[in-house]
């Protein structure tokens, strides 16, 4: 369908165009090889964040396998994380964090501490100010977190982190940003290369465009890294409801007689990390792979993007 | 041709005609990715007799290479200004918010800043940036299109900002408004919905207006020197090169920056006839008119 309608001098016109293709979610996707680069920084308001279901665990532990020093960069103290008091979670979540980080190869963890849930009220600015000055010290290549721009995101944590993150990664490397950093010996630095994660299939928003392969190695750290916070995943709670609904339905797993109700909850989420990286692996014609969205170094500059293909010289 | 589709293309031929007397009201967050996004469509349109009024949210303080940011809003503010001269523009009002700080400017203030404007103005189309595109890492856009949207809505209804309605400033509804953004969100053709009330991706010819926009994004100067030094930086920390750049005269910029509108041109022309276009996401007089009755 399509509306004509010329304008005053009739020398050009405006024509309406309806050119949606719902059949894009189903084009396959490329395999990339990691960009290039040294240093990750991995920024996510929570503890959790770098294990969740579809994951960045097995990425982290990619980057790590091949050479990168990467580093977490945690905004919240997740108080409210878990069942226990906030003052409890907190501790329990970080001791979590910090083992989950060693499994996966993680340089340092660094902690924000801005409180749980609550990033919404918080000036951006000064959340940004903080990232842009860890940027500027660690000098990430590559930044990996929330798709700031996906749709339905309920967590205001993921959401706010996330914009701080999108303005942060270039702006650090502008010199009228934040000169104050300077005065305690850093420079303008920016990172080139976006990585956000797709945290469930919801809706429209999130769209990935690209896989990761990854092997069986680091998804064997990914389940480790994703069990390893039991406040919140690995939850004896969780295994006890799933062998009393089995009960019901006279069924039982095999695999679990000789678990405990704790053992049987890890070997669950043990089960989920590896379908749920499979599953993304036969999408991707590989064994094991995540799904990502993928912000390549001009992709800011998309008129000039095929130019630089063609003109921009390697020696 | 049945006799309702002959009256509604009565409509839209009559629409057309009175294009003479268009009244566009354009809002920015920074100058370059307005020029870069609508540069061309709005050229058109003054081209055609429309009066263009263009509100700048920011300064873009910080959006030069090896300048402090005072200087660089103020050259910034000249440079803008060149621009909407080249593009036909009848006026620029800038609002002079820091550039990369919005995020922390209530959103109602600033939609009820731009209120007024609207209702002062009493435009029949609205420009502005498109909050929902994906992808485009300067925020500002985010921010900024998010109040303009609501400000569209809110110009029209008497109770918001009371005390400029006692001064006389009536409520005004802008009957047709233009989403924009740079082709960065690889969704952005796809309708949000096919509900009768929601924006349509559009696709408009800018052939005729090519060379203007070129012109106007050249008028730039600071934000282009500032684009092409990182840009040459980046290959230059990676052991790579662009030939363009190995000398960053004036020239060799202004020359980066054709390209640039060039190859936005091509890539909103894809999937179509014209040799260079925009896209934006539209809404206009007839997403007032059920479909059924459209069709
Ligand atoms: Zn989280």
């Amino acid at each position: 369908m399509g509306f004509r309608r010329t304008f005053g001098s009739g020398m050009w016109a405006a024509v309406l165009l309806c050119l949606g293709t719902p059949s894009q979610a189903q084009e396959q996707l490329p395999l990339r090889p990691l960009p290039p680069g040294k240093t990750v920084f991995v920024l996510q308001p929570h503890h959790d964040d770098h294990t969740t279901d579809h994951g960045m665990g097995g990425l982290i532990a990619r980057f790590v396998d091949e050479g990168y020093d990467v580093y977490y960069l945690r905004a919240s103290n997740d108080e409210k994380d878990g069942t226990a008091l906030p003052a409890e979670n907190d501790k329990i979540n970080l001791r979590e964090a910090l083992a989950a980080a060693k499994v996966l190869g993680i340089k340092e963890v660094i902690n924000l501490n801005w409180r749980n849930d609550y990033t919404a009220p918080i000036p951006l600015n000064e959340l940004r100010a903080q990232i842009i000055f860890l940027i500027r010290k660690y000098k990430p290549d590559i930044v990996v977190g929330h798709n700031p721009w996906e749709h339905y995101q309920k967590n205001p944590d993921h959401r706010n982190v996330g914009r701080a993150m999108a303005e942060a990664y270039w702006m650090a490397g502008l010199e009228n940003v934040h000169p104050e950093h300077f005065l305690l010996g850093v420079q303008p630095h920016a990172a080139s290369y976006l990585i956000g994660k797709a945290r469930l299939d919801w809706g429209l928003g999130h769209r990935p465009n690209v896989f990761f392969e990854l092997n069986a190695e680091q998804v064997r750290r990914k389940q480790i890294a994703y069990h390893t916070h039991r406040n919140v995943y690995a939850n004896p709670a969780t295994a006890r409801a799933m062998r009393a609904e089995l009960a019901r339905l006279g069924l039982y797993l095999p695999e679990w007689e000789a678990l405990d109700d704790q053992e049987a909850a890890v070997l669950m989420e043990a089960w989920h990390m590896e379908w749920i990286s499979r599953q993304r692996g036969r999408q991707a014609g590989v064994e094991f792979a995540e799904d990502y969205y993928f912000m390549d170094e001009f992709d800011h500059l998309p008129g000039l993007k095929a130019y630089l293909q063609q003109h921009v010289r390697t020696p | 041709m049945s006799r309702s589709t002959l009256r509604f293309f009565a409509f839209w031929l009559f629409g057309g005609l009175l294009a003479a007397q268009q009244k566009v009201l354009v809002i920015s967050a920074d100058s370059a990715n307005l020029v870069l996004s609508a540069g061309g469509l709005l050229a058109g349109m003054a081209r055609a007799g429309a009066d263009v009024w263009w509100v700048r949210v920011t300064n873009d303080e910080k959006d030069s290479w090896k300048l402090a940011p005072e200087e660089t809003a103020l050259r910034s503010r000249r440079e803008s200004e060149a621009a909407a001269k080249l593009l036909g523009f009848r006026q620029v009002i800038h609002l002079g918010y820091r550039a990369g700080e919005l995020a922390e400017t209530p959103f109602t203030t600033l939609r009820d800043r731009l209120v007024i404007f609207i209702r002062h103005y009493r435009p029949n189309v609205l420009f502005i940036p498109n909050p929902y595109t994906e992808y485009d890492r300067v925020l500002d856009r985010f921010y900024t299109g998010r109040a303009a949207e609501d400000a569209w809505r809110a110009a029209a209804i008497e109770n918001f900002v009371p005390p400029f309605t006692h001064l006389g400033l009536a409520p005004h509804r802008a009957g047709e408004i233009y989403y924009y953004a740079q082709p960065l969100d690889p969704q952005r053709r796809q309708a949000e919905s096919t509900s009768t009330f929601v924006p349509q991706p559009k696709v408009v010819d800018i052939t005729p207006m090519l060379e203007t926009k070129i012109r106007a994004a050249q008028a730039l100067t600071t934000s282009n020197e500032a684009m092409a030094q990182a840009l040459k930086a980046r290959l230059e920390t990676t052991g790579r090169r662009l030939p363009l750049l190995d000398t960053l005269a004036p020239a060799s910029i202004q020359k980066l920056v054709e390209e640039n509108v060039r190859g936005l041109a091509k890539l909103c022309a894809q999937g179509t006839s014209y040799s260079a276009a925009e896209e934006f996401h539209y809404a206009g007089v007839e997403f007032r008119i059920p479909r059924k009755y459209r069709e």
